[in-house]
């Protein structure tokens, strides 16, 4: 039964080939230091689905929003783990993709013919560091609010543009409702889906090429 | 690039894959396994430390020092260092906007400036040694982060340090390695490993002394309540001190008597249906926080008053008046204001007076008041405060002004026969068992703590029963 479905499937979909061009391939020899790729990965994975669950209580307006956590915490069952997981997760993301680069860097694995991959990745690590940013404001609690109110008036002092830079962050010259509810967006749909649409070119991109192996002295 | 370099290349790569492995089964087990751990070190955080509880934002409360997330506390520290610098440090967008694009951008295009095919770690010590030193100096101005920058006045050696070890030394490092790179050709790759790491060593070496000789400022714990009941107990303890004076404890005054510039204004008792079912939280919040101009109600939020009560603060003044009055709402059961005392305990200032204190007697014995000098609001200001400090509290005897007051005696003066303190507190006498505590701590000499007070205690030993 059970091989007759597969069959129909495979048939369709072309499991077998999926198979052989994703999982069933040769690589060079790995350690540990391989595995920061699809650990940050894992990452985001984990961030999508805490934060999901936590967009199901949250509430972005200053009203509500700290409120709203505070009930994810107290009121929730194992609100307090999912939250603190995506809290903690996202410390831990940003650290992890950081050492992935420079591992990258020092094994020299963005040179030919994987200089495209390099480049996604770096779009990767600044919008990873831009979903802790505006994932920090969404608690608006003091530190959220005054953090980001320093983050953004950095962001002003841009030559020329800083200012509109400054209202566009801000929805105004002030951090208000509006702030939280950009924030709220770019944090759960903009980002997000660049992040999605940015992970699977480099997939695609590594699955291409194959893992880079270790240099050697002749390399 | 070559095409026959590209064509090394990928031979190169085709023998790794002959002697490499497969990438499912084998990497994959490997990935899982990390996966894995940082699962299990996330559950862990996150039950054992778990997110810090930070007050509401307050968007009028300007002397909260904002602290960003910690991955960008380095470019916090570059900022403030650089901004020492004199002339340039005040071109702000140079550290702001410049200096990080043209970091971001020299990693963006890495890959088309380095475009020598060698990848082995030997033939590319520049590259490496410009990285270690950037990331050592990340790590160093995080650590950094808490120390001040500068003191203000005169030689501030740990400020010289930071900017020494944060901004000079890899400023000169990094211009060295690249003339050794780009200028003397014929460098020999041990001088750049050699000045790569004295550089590291010197940096760490500063970071350390800064950190040995300027200890970081404590960052200042705020409590927040976060249980129903704390949140309960912190909005009577807030009443208590802010409200009481003209509300009364159960808000139920009409008229405002003993308090200066409000005497004999007449308000609406804030404990009835009138207020509670009238005004939803936020509007309660919001009387509290801007007042009522109108209606003799002064402002209690740090709009208008530096001192004045957080957003937070407000918060659990509300909630605290919905529970206690409210009758749509049910007090949860609370804690006692102090632990009930055992035959022969003696009660300590820490736990048991400084609760009571608080709630009854700090609303009007605290600065700025009319209490006779006498401030109530730490244990030494209680034992040596105030115009009659001598009579107040006497260890041991049940004559001292305080204890002659709490019990609805008033005090005369012994010249001319007037009242010199009237019954405290002034509209109602605490409960008999407050009353009792506090005589208990003034007759066994007042002790401070918990252990203090225990060595006076005579609690019978409980006896082994056979």
């Amino acid at each position: 039964m059970w091989k007759k479905f597969y069959a129909w499937l495979d048939e369709r979909i072309g499991l077998d080939s999926l198979y052989k061009a994703t999982l069933d391939r040769p690589e060079p020899k790995g350690n540990w230091w391989n595995t920061l790729g699809s650990a940050s990965l894992f990452l985001f994975l984990l961030q999508g689905a805490t934060g999901i669950f936590l967009a199901i209580y949250y509430t972005p307006s200053p009203d509500h929003a700290y409120d709203s956590i505070q009930y994810i915490m107290t009121g929730v069952q194992f609100g307090w783990l999912i939250r603190g997981i995506h809290h903690w997760g996202s410390s831990l993301m940003v650290l992890v993709v950081f050492i992935h680069m420079v591992r990258v860097f020092v094994t020299a694995s963005y040179k030919y013919p994987r200089e495209l991959t390099w480049l996604i990745g770096i779009g990767l690590l600044l919008m990873t560091v831009g979903m802790g940013f505006t994932g920090y404001l969404l608690p608006w609690n003091q530190k959220a609010f005054w953090a980001t109110t320093v983050g953004t008036q950095i962001a002003g002092s841009v030559p020329f543009i800083g200012d509109f830079i400054l209202k566009a962050l801000r929805g105004g010259t002030d951090l208000s409702a509006l702030t939280l509810q950009r924030f709220f967006a770019a944090h759960i749909w903009i980002l997000p889906a660049l992040l999605v649409a940015l992970i699977g070119v480099h997939l695609f991109l590594i699955i291409k090429h194959g893992e880079s192996q270790f240099p050697e002295k002749e390399d | 690039m070559k095409e026959e370099q590209k064509k090394t290349i990928k031979e190169r790569y085709e023998q790794s894959l002959q002697k490499g492995e497969r990438f499912w089964p084998d990497s994959i087990f490997k990935d899982a396994i990390m996966a894995l751990g940082i699962f299990l070190l996330l559950v862990l955080l996150a039950t054992f430390i778990g997110v810090p509880v930070e007050p509401k934002a307050d968007p009028s409360d300007s002397s909260y020092v904002p602290r960003p997330e910690w991955y960008f506390l380095f470019l916090f520290k570059f900022l403030a260092i650089y901004g020492q610098i004199p002339i340039l440090g005040k071109i702000e967008w140079l550290a702001t906007v410049i200096i990080p694009i043209i970091y971001i951008g020299l990693l963006t295009v890495l890959p088309f400036i380095d475009r020598s095919p060698k990848r082995y770690y030997g033939k590319r010590v520049f590259a490496i040694g410009i990285m270690a030193i950037i990331i050592v100096s990340m790590v160093s101005l995080t650590l950094i982060s808490n120390i001040p920058t500068t003191s203000g006045e005169g030689l501030y050696i740990a400020g010289i340090l930071q900017t020494v070890g944060g901004l000079v030394v890899p400023l000169a490092a990094y211009i060295l390695l690249a003339l050794m790179n780009f200028a003397f050709k014929k460098t020999p790759a041990k001088a750049m490993v050699w000045t790569t790491v004295v550089t590291i060593v010197l940096m760490i070496g500063l970071t350390a002394g800064t950190m040995l000789l300027a200890p970081s400022v404590a960052s200042e714990e705020v409590e927040v309540a976060t249980t129903l009941e704390d949140q309960i107990n912190a909005g009577q303890d807030l009443y208590s001190v802010q409200c009481v004076e003209c509300h009364g404890d159960d808000g139920s005054v009409t008229t405002i008597t003993g308090v200066e510039g409000l005497e004999g204004k007449v308000i609406s008792p804030i404990n009835g249906r009138d207020i509670l079912y009238t005004l939803n939280d936020a509007s309660m919040a919001e009387v509290i926080a801007y007042g009522r101009p109108d209606a003799g109600m002064n402002p209690f939020g740090k709009a208008y008053n530096p001192e004045g009560l957080t957003k937070s603060e407000i918060d659990y003044i509300v909630i605290f008046m919905r529970y206690a009055w409210d009758d749509r709402f049910e007090m949860p059961p609370m804690k006692p204001l102090f632990p009930a005392l055992a035959e022969g305990e003696v009660p300590s200032y820490d736990v048991h007076i400084a609760p009571i204190v608080k709630r009854y007697c700090v609303s009007c014995h605290r600065a700025g008041k009319d209490n006779n000098n006498f401030l109530m609001t730490s244990y030494e200001e209680v034992l040596t405060t105030g115009d009659n400090a001598e009579n107040n509290l006497l260890p041991g005897s049940l004559d001292g002004y305080l204890l002659t007051v709490i019990q609805g005696t008033e005090i005369l003066d012994p010249a001319t026969g007037e009242v010199l303190i009237q019954q405290m507190p002034p509209t109602k006498l605490m409960k008999q068992d407050v009353i009792d505590a506090f005589i208990l701590w003034i007759m066994n000499g007042m002790p401070r703590t918990a252990e203090e007070a225990r060595a006076l205690s005579t609690i019978p030993e409980a006896t082994p029963t056979p």
